[in-house]
C-alpha cells in the first residue's frame, strides 16, 4: 500500500492525455519543422531561380552599361511581394541598379564570384553572378523577406495548438466514455467485493463484463466467491451441528437415566438436524438381537408403520447392524437396495437413507443410534461424522449415567445403613441405660416385694390397716415392676421364656380391635366424635410364628396411637395382606392406618425411641418402642409412613412361618411350695436382697446358707459337697464382682451336675442377648423375684 | 589578366569612348548567334575585323586578348578595303568608309557578318548595329532586318537595350 492512492480513471486520463498530447506535439513540431524547412527551401529555390533569371536578364544591361534597363529588369521583382530588396553590382563592385526604385540601394556584403545564399537577420539573401558566357559582368543580390513564412508558421502553430487542444479534448471525452465502460466493470467488481466484505454476503456475484481482460478476473472472482460461499456454508453447517452437539450434550448431562437421555437426544435430532426418524437400540455383548430402547417422537406414524415398539427386538443380520456391532458407523444411502430385514422394514415405512452409529464404551458396543430420512442419499459426510461424534457423546454420557446411578445407589445404601446403624446404636445405648436402671430398680425393690409378699402370706395376725398398707405397697411394687418390665420390653430381643406359636394375624387384629373398642368407639362418641373402623383382612394370609400376646399388645398400642392422632375423628383402617412369593419368602403384613394429624420428619425419625412422646403427661413414650421390640423379636420389619395432616400408617411385616414349631408352653401357676425342706445356697453380693431372700425362703421352710460373693459361694458349695449335707439347689445372682453367677454355676455343675442352679438377674436381657441361656444354668429368674416364681422353680427343678 | 588590368586602368580614370566601344564590340559576340556555317572549321578563329582606320588603337586588341568565344579563339583583323572582309564574324566599319559603306555592305552579300559602325544613319543604310551618342552616353541602334537577312540572331536583351531601326532603302 502506497500512502497515496490515485484513481485509475485519473491515471488513465493523464496517461492518455500525456501520450496523445506528446504525439500531437511531436507531429506538429515535425510538421512545423518540415514546413519551415520546406518553405525555406522553396523560398530559396524560388529566390535563386528568380535571381538567376533577373541576373541573366541584366547581363546585357551590365554588358552595355544600361542601368535604366537593369532597373527596369529589377522592377520585375515587384511581382513577388516577398522580395524586399535587390541590388545589382557591376564588375567593379559599384551599385549598378537597385530595387525598389527610388530608394537608396540596399547594401550587401561583397561575396565571391559564385552564386549562393545566406539566411540572415533581415531575411534570405541570394547572390548571383551575372556573366556573358564565361565573363563576369557583375553580381546581383536579392533579399527575400521571411516574415510571411514566419507568419504562416505562426498560423500553423496556432492552428495546430487549436487542433491539439481539440484532439486532446476529444481524446479525453472518448477515453472517458471508454473508461467509463472499463471502469464500470471494475467498479462493479469493487462494489461486489465491498458487499462481500461489509455484509459478509457471499451470495452476490460480480456481473459479467464485456471487457476482455476483466472477464477472467470476474470469473475467477466469482469462482472464489462461490468457493467462499461453499466453505462458509459448510462452516455454518458445522457450527450448527457443533451447537446442536453442545445443546444435546448439555441436555444429556442434565439427565441421569438412559431413557430420558435417549429421548432428549432423539427429540433434538428430529427437530434440529433434522432427521425423519431416529431410535436407539441397546445391545448385550454376544447377543444376536438388539433391543429398542428409545423411539423418536416426531415420526409416530412412521413408528406405527415400522412396527417398532419400546423394548421391541431387532434381530442382527449380516447387514449394517452387524457392522455397527463391530464398532463401525454404517451409512446406507438407499435402504431399498439392502436385502436384509431391518433395512427392508425401514424401506417399507417409506424411509430411504439410514445411518447407524455405534455406542461404544470402553471398546464395547452397547447400543446403536439409528437415524433415517425419507430421501435417499440424504446424509452428507459431515452429518455422518456428526452422528458418529454424537453417538460417542451419548455413549459416554450413558456410561457416566450408569456410573452415577451405581454411585447414587451405593451412596443411598450407605446412608440407609448408616441411619440404621445410628438408630440401632442409639436404641442400644438407650437399652443399656434402661437395662441398668431396671437392674438397679429390680434389685432395690426385690426385698420390698419379697417381704411384703411374705408378710401378707405368713402373718395372719396383721391388723386390717397393716394388711391394707402392705397390699398398697405390694401393688405399688407391682406397678414399679410392671413399668420396669415394660421398659425391658423395649430392649429385650427375645427372652428365653418367649415361646413361639402359630399366630393368626387376622384373629389377633380382631381381638385387638375388640379389646380397644372403648378407646376408638365409646370414648370418642361421648365427646361427639366419630371414628370409623375399617377392617380389610386378607383371609388367605400365611400364618406366622410368634407370640400372640405380644403382637396383640403391639396392635393395641398402635390402635391407641392412631386414635390419639385423630382428636377430631376420622378413619382407622386395619389391614392384613400378603407380599412376596413362596420362593423368595412370603411375608404377612399388618397395617394400622389413621387419617390423623400425622408426624413431621423429626417425630417420624425419633418415634421409636423409648420415652419419646408427643402426648405429654398422657404418654409413656414406650408404646412404639415396645412395638419396635416386638417386631425385632419376631424378625419382622417395621415401616412407618406418615405425612403431616394426612395421617400415619404403620406396617409390620412378618416372615411367613418357616416350619419350626415350639409348642405353646404357658407357665402354669406354681404349686404352693415344695413338699420337702431343701438345702439352698444363696450367692449374692447385695446384702439387702440376700437378706430378704433368706428370710422369705426360710419362712418357706428351707435351709438357707448365704454367701456374699461368688468365690465364697463356690467354696461353701465345695465344702458342703465334700461333707455330709450337700446343697440341693444353688440360687445365685448373675452380676457380681470377680466371680459372677455364670462361673458359680459352672463350678457347681463341675462338682455336681445334677444340682440345679437358678440364676437371678436384674440384667436379664443383656445376658440373654449374648447367649441364649447360660451354660450350667437351669433357670433364669428376673429381679425382683416373685415368691411364687421361686416356689414354682424350686418345686419343678427339685421334683 | 587583361581584364583585371583593364579594370584597374578603368578604375584609375574614366574609360574613354573607344575603350567602352571596344568592350561593346567584344560583348556583341556574346549577345549574337552566328550560324555554324560561318565557321569553316570547328575551331576556326572568331575574327573581329576593322575596315578603314582603327579608332580603337590597342584597346580592342587589349579587350579581346586571350578571350575565346566558345571554341573559337578571338582574332583581330584589319582591312583597308572590302576585300576579305567576308571572313570576319564582326566587322567594324570605321567612319572613314562612309562613302564605301554601301559597297562594303553589298560585298558582304548576306554573309553572316555582324556589321557595326559609328556612322550616323548607318543602321538605316543597312548596318546591323550602330553606335550613337545620346545624352553623353553610347547608345545602340540596331537594324534587325539586316541581321536576320545575314542569318544572325541578336539576343532580345540586346535588342531591348537598343533603338530598333529599319532599313530606309530596300535592296
Amino acid at each position: 500500500m502506497t500512502a497515496r492512492t490515485e484513481s485509475i480513471r485519473r491515471s488513465l486520463n493523464r496517461m492518455l492525455l500525456i501520450a496523445s498530447g506528446a504525439g500531437l506535439v511531436l507531429i506538429s513540431a515535425g510538421f512545423l519543422a518540415y514546413e519551415f524547412f520546406s518553405f525555406r527551401q522553396s523560398s530559396l529555390e524560388q529566390l535563386q531561380t528568380l535571381s538567376r533569371a533577373i541576373g541573366s536578364n541584366c547581363a546585357a544591361a551590365l554588358a552595355f552599361e544600361n542601368p535604366e534597363d537593369a532597373a527596369s529588369v529589377l522592377s520585375a521583382l515587384k511581382a513577388d511581394p516577398q522580395i524586399v530588396a535587390a541590388t545589382l553590382y557591376d564588375v567593379h563592385g559599384r551599385a549598378f541598379a537597385a530595387y525598389p526604385q527610388g530608394q537608396p540601394a540596399a547594401q550587401f556584403r561583397a561575396r565571391g564570384a559564385h552564386a549562393g545564399f545566406e539566411f540572415g537577420r533581415l531575411g534570405l539573401t541570394a547572390y548571383q553572378p551575372v556573366t556573358d558566357g564565361a565573363k563576369p559582368l557583375g553580381m546581383l543580390f536579392v533579399r527575400s523577406d521571411l516574415t510571411s513564412m514566419y507568419g504562416r508558421l505562426g498560423i500553423y502553430t496556432v492552428l495546430m495548438a487549436v487542433g491539439i487542444s481539440v484532439s486532446l479534448a476529444l481524446a479525453y471525452f472518448m477515453s472517458s466514455i471508454l473508461q467509463r465502460r472499463l471502469l464500470r466493470s471494475i467498479e462493479r467488481l469493487a462494489e461486489t467485493a465491498r458487499a462481500v466484505s461489509e455484509r459478509q454476503d457471499y451470495t452476490v456475484r460480480a456481473e459479467p463484463t464485456a471487457v476482455e481482460e476483466l472477464a477472467p478476473f470476474t470469473q475467477t472472482f466469482n469462482q472464489m466467491l462461490a468457493q467462499i460461499q461453499g466453505s462458509e456454508g459448510k462452516l455454518r453447517e458445522q457450527l450448527g451441528r457443533l451447537s446442536l452437539l453442545q445443546s444435546i450434550t448439555r441436555a444429556t448431562a442434565e439427565r441421569q437415566d438412559l431413557a430420558s437421555m435417549f429421548q432428549v437426544v432423539l427429540v433434538s435430532l428430529e427437530k434440529d438436524l433434522p432427521i425423519d426418524f431416529g431410535c436407539f437400540l441397546q445391545y448385550e455383548a454376544g447377543a444376536r438381537e438388539l433391543t429398542v430402547s428409545g423411539l423418536g417422537s416426531a415420526g409416530q406414524a412412521l413408528v406405527a408403520r415400522l412396527g417398532l415398539s419400546e423394548r421391541g427386538v431387532v434381530p442382527v443380520d449380516a447387514d449394517g447392524l452387524s457392522q455397527c456391532i463391530a464398532g463401525h458407523l454404517v451409512y446406507e444411502p438407499d435402504v431399498t437396495a439392502v436385502p436384509f430385514p431391518f433395512p427392508q422394514r425401514l424401506a417399507q415405512a417409506g424411509l430411504r437413507s439410514l445411518v447407524i452409529a455405534p455406542l461404544i464404551v470402553e471398546k464395547q458396543v452397547f447400543g446403536a443410534l439409528v437415524a433415517t430420512r425419507l430421501q435417499a442419499e440424504a446424509f452428507s459426510s459431515g452429518e455422518c461424522e456428526f452422528l458418529r461424534q454424537l453417538s460417542e457423546h451419548v455413549a459416554l454420557a450413558s456410561h457416566q449415567s450408569r456410573l452415577y446411578g451405581a454411585l447414587q445407589q451405593a451412596y443411598d445404601d450407605l446412608r440407609q445403613t448408616q441411619q440404621t446403624v445410628l438408630q440401632q446404636e442409639r436404641l442400644r445405648a438407650l437399652g443399656q441405660m434402661a437395662s441398668g436402671i431396671a437392674h438397679d430398680i429390680n434389685n432395690a425393690i426385690s426385698p420390698v416385694s419379697l417381704y411384703t409378699e411374705s408378710l401378707l402370706e405368713r402373718e395372719p395376725n396383721l391388723s386390717e390397716r397393716a394388711r391394707g398398707y402392705l397390699g398398697t405397697i405390694q401393688r405399688a411394687i407391682e406397678d414399679v415392676a410392671r413399668t420396669v418390665s415394660r421398659m425391658r420390653e423395649f430392649y429385650r430381643e427375645r427372652e428365653a421364656q418367649l415361646t413361639l406359636e402359630r399366630v393368626e394375624l387376622n384373629r389377633a387384629i380382631r381381638q385387638a380391635a375388640e379389646l380397644t373398642r372403648p378407646r376408638w368407639s365409646d370414648l370418642p362418641q361421648q365427646r361427639g366424635l366419630m371414628i370409623d373402623l375399617k377392617l380389610d383382612l386378607t383371609e388367605t394370609l400365611p400364618e406366622i410364628m410368634g407370640a400372640e400376646n405380644e403382637i396383640r399388645d403391639a396392635l393395641t398400642n398402635l390402635i391407641f396411637n392412631a386414635v390419639d392422632a385423630m382428636p377430631g375423628g376420622g378413619t382407622l383402617s386395619l389391614r392384613t395382606f400378603k407380599v412376596g412369593v413362596a420362593e423368595t419368602g412370603e411375608r404377612s403384613v399388618l397395617e394400622v392406618r389413621d387419617t390423623g394429624i400425622g408426624m413431621d420428619e423429626e417425630t417420624r425419625r425419633r418415634c421409636l425411641e423409648p420415652f419419646y412422646t408427643t402426648k405429654g403427661e398422657r404418654g409413656t413414650g414406650l408404646g412404639l418402642a415396645m412395638v419396635y421390640g416386638m417386631a425385632a423379636r419376631h424378625s419382622a420389619e417395621l415401616e412407618i409412613e406418615s405425612m403431616v395432616g394426612r395421617g400415619t400408617a404403620v406396617r409390620v411385616s412378618f416372615p411367613a412361618m418357616s416350619g419350626s414349631l415350639v409348642s405353646n408352653v404357658s407357665a402354669p401357676d406354681a404349686p404352693r411350695g415344695p413338699a420337702r425342706c431343701l438345702r439352698i445356697l444363696l450367692v449374692d453380693d447385695d446384702p439387702l436382697l440376700i437378706q430378704s431372700l433368706r428370710d422369705t425362703l426360710q419362712e418357706e421352710g428351707h435351709e438357707i446358707t448365704v454367701t456374699p460373693g461368688g468365690q465364697a459361694g463356690i467354696e461353701a458349695f465345695t465344702a458342703a459337697h465334700a461333707g455330709l449335707e450337700p446343697f440341693d439347689v444353688v440360687v445365685t445372682d448373675l452380676g457380681m464382682p470377680y466371680i459372677d453367677g455364670r462361673k458359680v454355676a459352672a463350678a457347681v455343675k463341675a462338682l455336681a451336675p445334677a444340682t440345679p442352679v437358678i440364676l437371678l438377674t436384674g440384667w436379664g436381657q443383656r445376658m440373654i442377648a449374648s447367649q441364649e441361656r447360660p451354660a450350667h444354668v437351669d433357670r433364669v429368674l428376673s429381679k425382683p423375684p416373685r415368691l411364687s416364681e421361686l416356689r414354682a422353680s424350686l418345686s419343678e427343678l427339685v421334683a | 589578366m587583361a581584364l583585371v588590368l583593364l579594370l584597374c586602368g578603368a578604375m584609375s580614370d574614366t574609360p574613354s569612348e573607344y575603350q567602352v566601344k571596344a568592350v561593346f564590340v567584344y560583348n556583341f559576340s556574346h549577345f549574337v548567334e552566328w550560324p555554324s556555317r560561318s565557321f569553316p572549321v570547328a575551331n576556326a578563329p572568331f575574327a573581329i575585323g576593322i575596315v578603314g582606320a582603327d579608332p580603337f588603337g590597342t584597346r580592342l586588341e587589349e579587350a579581346i586578348r586571350g578571350e575565346r568565344i566558345n571554341d573559337h579563339p578571338l582574332v583581330l583583323r584589319r582591312f583597308q578595303d572590302a576585300s576579305g572582309i567576308e571572313d570576319c564574324q564582326i566587322l567594324f566599319i570605321d567612319r572613314s568608309q562612309a562613302k564605301r559603306l554601301d559597297e562594303i555592305l553589298a560585298s558582304l552579300d548576306h554573309r553572316s557578318v555582324l556589321t557595326v559602325s559609328e556612322l550616323d544613319g548607318a543602321a538605316e543604310r543597312g548596318v546591323m548595329i550602330q553606335f550613337a551618342m545620346k545624352e553623353n552616353r553610347i547608345r545602340l541602334r540596331i537594324n534587325p532586318q539586316s541581321a536576320r537577312a545575314a542569318g544572325l540572331v541578336i539576343s532580345s536583351q540586346l535588342l531591348r537595350l537598343a533603338d530598333i531601326v529599319n532599313s530606309s532603302v530596300e535592296r
